[in-house]
């Protein structure tokens, strides 16, 4: 089971991840009144980004995306296979970090700017994702995903609502969608160009892109853990959410990082305490 | 093998180590001789690890807490009389500093402690003063190894270090007196159970940080080690007036007596009367620890030599604060006293964390950074249960390993590039790789996993979780210190690949190998987390709380940390040694196709009217929000409130 498990994550996942951005480009694409790229396009430009020839400008870019995209797989793996999510979490952290660090290796002042402004992009959402963590702990007496999944417990979103909306937020922010694409925007007339991205070519740009597709997966895997007693229903909910990005990344346009901060730590971090305080005290 | 080490006397081990740091620092005053004085310093480094390792395998396989007796002397007497000489230099202190506070605290600690001295005594059932267990070994583990591991770093520091102030009497001699009266005064203090030797230790070691921080005798140091004195001679008034109080309440003055009586007696009738004495050794603690609003003597500390920083920070002074904190923790359990102490923690924690992103002074940094750390563990011991123990533990060990790597390479930097700004360590990856490779390293196994100091970070928010206000602001406090930490490294990181190259380092050996002696040892430690809970950690919180394993084992410890382990260092290595760029890929960054010459050895490019512009990049520092005069401010007027609220929460609970 545990390694049809792996073997899932490691090689449908991204598939599926793929296709979902590809579902994102078309939808952004229509609500714009363009025809948009066929679904298959992010495929045809990882292959595109995989036979460009290697530049780089120094060593660390490529340590910093193979530990980026081998950290993501295993909190992926970490958690398909029921373990435990704080660890998940940084293990996740880590990667980011390593990703960061590899866009300040470079004295750029496009990719060191997207990099600083990185760094303010985890430090808004890694509250949030903590918080929800905490939440099924309440709920379960565990960290451990497996000790959810065999529980009989009523499905987490009926007592920790608030979770549902800072995913959102989260993903929002971890996927570089506006408002939140401060540090590196998905079209590369920003100030910035392509930000924390400037620095990376070919192969690697590929990797990292590879990354977001787990990536992707992996946050809407946790927002299928909130109806952890069906995962087909978990999953919908989790799609429905992407789909809200989708609409959210249409309607707004992108604002700075100091209304980014204030809007995750007052709202986000808000209704996530009240949601636990709630917990704590009908406990 | 076993067998030899129960054959040698415990007294010899004592001996080793504590007289021996004691005597020799005597010797090493007068030893003028360059050559002599790293042989002696090896080699009391070389006594004090084995000997705590020997103390650490003979209690390992006998299970037992020890108490002894040591012979020959009235050692009582001796303790006695040394305090009141101890009193008497404080005073002489105050008067040669012209430091009325110091003045007015050493006098006050004299009468109480005449009081203590020669009031009513009730001699019942206490125990011999030496009273060794888990817990002390864990500390004397971290002081006889990383504490002589700093002190062989200092040999090359402090030469490399008076070389620049022309000065015509070398002051080394003075120097590792005090290093090494540190070292045996950290040790005689962890390993007595006396009330009256632990504070006569702990006053030692206040004595030792003024002359180590005082030691440049300029006047700024001068005036921040008078700072770093009377502060911490309010935490002695602090432990003394503890000391007296249950002196007076007819208790005995020794630690594992009152470790036991808790543990069995009539408790809710002791712990009343215990209540605000050990609020009172608390107080001690965090004025030791630097939590706020004592913070600004160990950042004033920060004008000492750099293996002064090292030291404080890693395995000595303010470990003292938070092992007095943790040695009496299951005394106040469940009390208003406990919540207290886990906020005040927590606060010190969040807001140590959040000053740091300030900072660009790398010393500052890893200031704010200790503070923010000790705050944590300080909070453990608030929160109070097995599991919250286990993590302040786990914190003690890999906090000092990481801490002291990282003063320790700050030094060799600033000796190379004259500098401790953040800003001018851009692009050291490139100039210094082995120092800054190193410092990676220190960084990551301060905040990431696999490393110790996280898991236990984790082992703490689970704790926290039944205390939800401490837990709320452990996670965003964790958060923040992401920030500054990411920052750091990326400035080092930041290379330019035309204009830095890629050069070779030449280390002095000492350097080099106390630097790799800590790294890897962060790095071996976090390994084998497993074993060093299960035979350190849980055996010292075991024996506090009677509890079975599980209680206190953090459930992170079961994530399959191997193949963490084995991914990452697989992901970093094989990029490193099989996929070599080679320098036709290297391509200088990107600048909008404005660069000057693309072979240029600078980052110039052009600018409006043909103008050339250098290209500077820089950290944010988020000046208008993180500014340090505004928030030291209010944080100081917050944590002085909780302590008053602490007091009187003790006052009222009683």
């Amino acid at each position: 089971m545990e390694i049809i498990n792996i073997f899932f994550v490691i090689v449908i996942a991204p598939v599926i991840g793929g296709l979902l951005f590809g579902l994102d480009r078309k939808l952004t694409a229509r609500l714009q009144k363009r025809m948009g790229p066929p679904i298959l396009q992010p495929f045809y430009d990882l292959f595109k980004l995989f036979g460009k020839g290697r530049i780089a400008s120094n060593q660390f870019q490529l340590i910093s995306v193979s530990v980026y995209i081998a950290c993501t797989i295993l909190s992926l793996i970490l958690l398909a296979t029921g373990q435990d999510l704080l660890v998940l979490l940084f293990v996740l952290a880590l990667g980011h970090i390593m990703l960061i660090l590899g866009g300040f290796s470079v004295r750029s002042p496009y990719s060191q700017i997207g990099s600083q402004r990185e760094i303010l992009q985890l430090m808004a959402y890694e509250p949030l994702l903590v918080f929800m963590v905490i939440g099924t702990y309440l709920k379960t007496g565990s960290f451990l995903v497996s000790n959810l999944m065999t529980g009989s417990y009523k499905p987490l979103l009926i007592s920790l609502p608030a979770f549902l909306l800072t995913q959102i937020i989260v993903m929002a922010i971890k996927l570089h969608k506006s408002p939140f694409d401060i540090s590196a925007s998905h079209h590369a007339h920003q100030e910035l160009v392509r930000g924390i991205y400037t620095e990376f070519s070919g192969a690697q740009l590929a990797l990292i892109e590879m990354a977001h597709w787990y990536e992707l997966i992996l946050l809407m895997g946790f927002i299928a853990l909130l109806w952890q007693t069906n995962l087909v229903i978990g999953g919908l909910i989790a799609f429905a959410c992407f789909l809200a990005v989708i609409l959210l990344d249409n309607i707004s346009a992108r604002l700075t990082w100091k209304w980014m901060i204030r809007f995750a730590w007052s709202f986000g971090v808000g209704i996530s305490v009240a949601n636990l305080a709630a917990i704590y005290i009908l406990r | 093998m076993s067998n030899l080490i129960y054959y040698v006397p415990l007294s010899i081990i004592l001996v080793a180590l504590i007289l021996a740091p004691l005597v020799f620092a005597f010797v090493i005053s007068i030893v003028r001789s360059d050559y002599l004085r790293s042989l002696i310093i090896i080699m009391i480094a070389a006594v004090l690890a084995i000997s705590s390792l020997i103390l650490f395998a003979r209690v390992t396989i006998t299970h037992q807490i020890i108490h002894y007796a040591p012979g020959l002397i009235d050692w009582n007497l001796l303790v006695t009389i040394a305090d009141f000489g101890l009193m008497a230099m404080f005073i002489r202190m105050g008067v040669r500093r012209k430091s009325a506070l110091i003045l007015v605290f050493a006098v006050i600690q004299t009468i109480i402690l005449a009081w203590v001295e020669f009031g009513p005594k009730h001699t019942e059932m206490a125990y011999p003063p030496i009273f060794i267990d888990w817990l002390s070994i864990v500390m004397t583990l971290i002081v006889s190894i990383v504490g002589s591991v700093v002190a062989i770093y200092s040999l090359p520091y402090m030469r490399e270090h008076e070389r620049h102030q022309n000065l015509t009497i070398s002051k080394q001699p003075q120097f590792f007196r005090t290093l090494l009266l540190f070292l045996g005064a950290m040790n005689g203090m962890v390993l007595s159970g006396n009330l009256l030797w632990i504070y006569f230790f702990w006053e030692i070691t206040t004595l030792c940080s003024f002359c180590l921080i005082s030691h440049d005798e300029t006047e700024e140091s001068l005036r921040n080690a008078t700072r770093a004195l009377w502060m911490n001679m309010v935490g002695g008034v602090g432990f003394i007036t503890g000391i007296a109080l249950i002196q007076f309440n007819k208790l005995p003055m020794d630690a594992s007596r009152l470790l036991e009586l808790v543990r069995t007696g009539n408790e809710a009738h002791i712990i009343a009367l215990l209540i605000l004495p050990m609020a009172c050794l608390c107080f001690a603690g965090f004025t030791k620890a630097a939590q706020m609003p004592f913070q600004s003597w160990l950042l004033g500390a920060m004008v000492a030599p750099t293996p002064v920083s090292a030291l404080l920070h890693s395995s000595t002074m303010v470990k003292a604060g938070v092992y007095l904190i943790i040695r009496f923790a299951p005394i106040f359990r469940h009390t208003a006293l406990s919540e207290m102490v886990a906020i005040v923690g927590a606060f010190s924690f969040i807001t140590g964390a959040m000053l740091a992103i300030g900072q660009s002074n790398a010393k500052k940094v890893l200031a704010y950074s200790t503070i923010s750390n000790l705050g944590l563990i300080i909070a453990c011991a608030g929160l109070n249960t097995p599991l919250a123990l286990a993590a302040a533990v786990m914190l003690i060990i890999f906090h000092a390993v990481s801490k002291g790597l990282l003063f320790m390479a700050t030094g060799v930097v600033d000796q190379s590039i004259h500098s401790k700004d953040i800003e001018d360590m851009q692009g050291l990856w490139a100039r210094m790789p082995l120092t800054s490779l190193i410092m990676v390293i220190g960084i990551l196994s301060m905040l990431l996993p696999p490393f110790g100091v996280l898991i236990a970070k984790l082992a703490a928010i689970e704790s926290s979780i039944q205390n939800p206000l401490v837990m709320v602001m452990l996670v965003i406090g964790s958060t923040l210190t992401v920030v500054f930490w990411t920052k750091w490294m990326g400035r080092m990181l930041a290379t330019n690949p035309q204009a830095d190259g890629r050069k070779r380092e030449n280390l002095p050996a000492l350097y080099a190998g106390t630097l790799a002696f800590l790294a890897c040892g962060a790095v071996i430690l976090s390994l084998f987390i497993k074993p060093i809970l299960e035979n350190l950690v849980l055996p010292a919180v075991a024996n506090y709380y009677n509890v079975a394993g599980m209680e206190m084992t953090p459930t992170v410890l079961s994530a399959p940390w191997l193949m963490i382990f084995l991914v990452i260092a697989l992901s970093v290595l094989a990029p490193t040694f099989f996929n070599h760029l080679r320098s036709s890929q290297i391509k200088p960054a990107y600048l909008c196709g404005e660069q000057i010459s693309s072979r240029a050895a600078t980052a110039q490019f052009l600018t409006v009217a043909d103008g050339t512009a250098e290209m500077t990049v820089r950290s944010y520092y988020f000046e208008k929000v993180t500014d340090e005069s505004f928030h030291v401010k209010w944080v100081t007027i917050v944590a002085t409130l909780l302590i008053v609220i602490l007091f009187g929460a003790v006052y009222l609970w009683k």
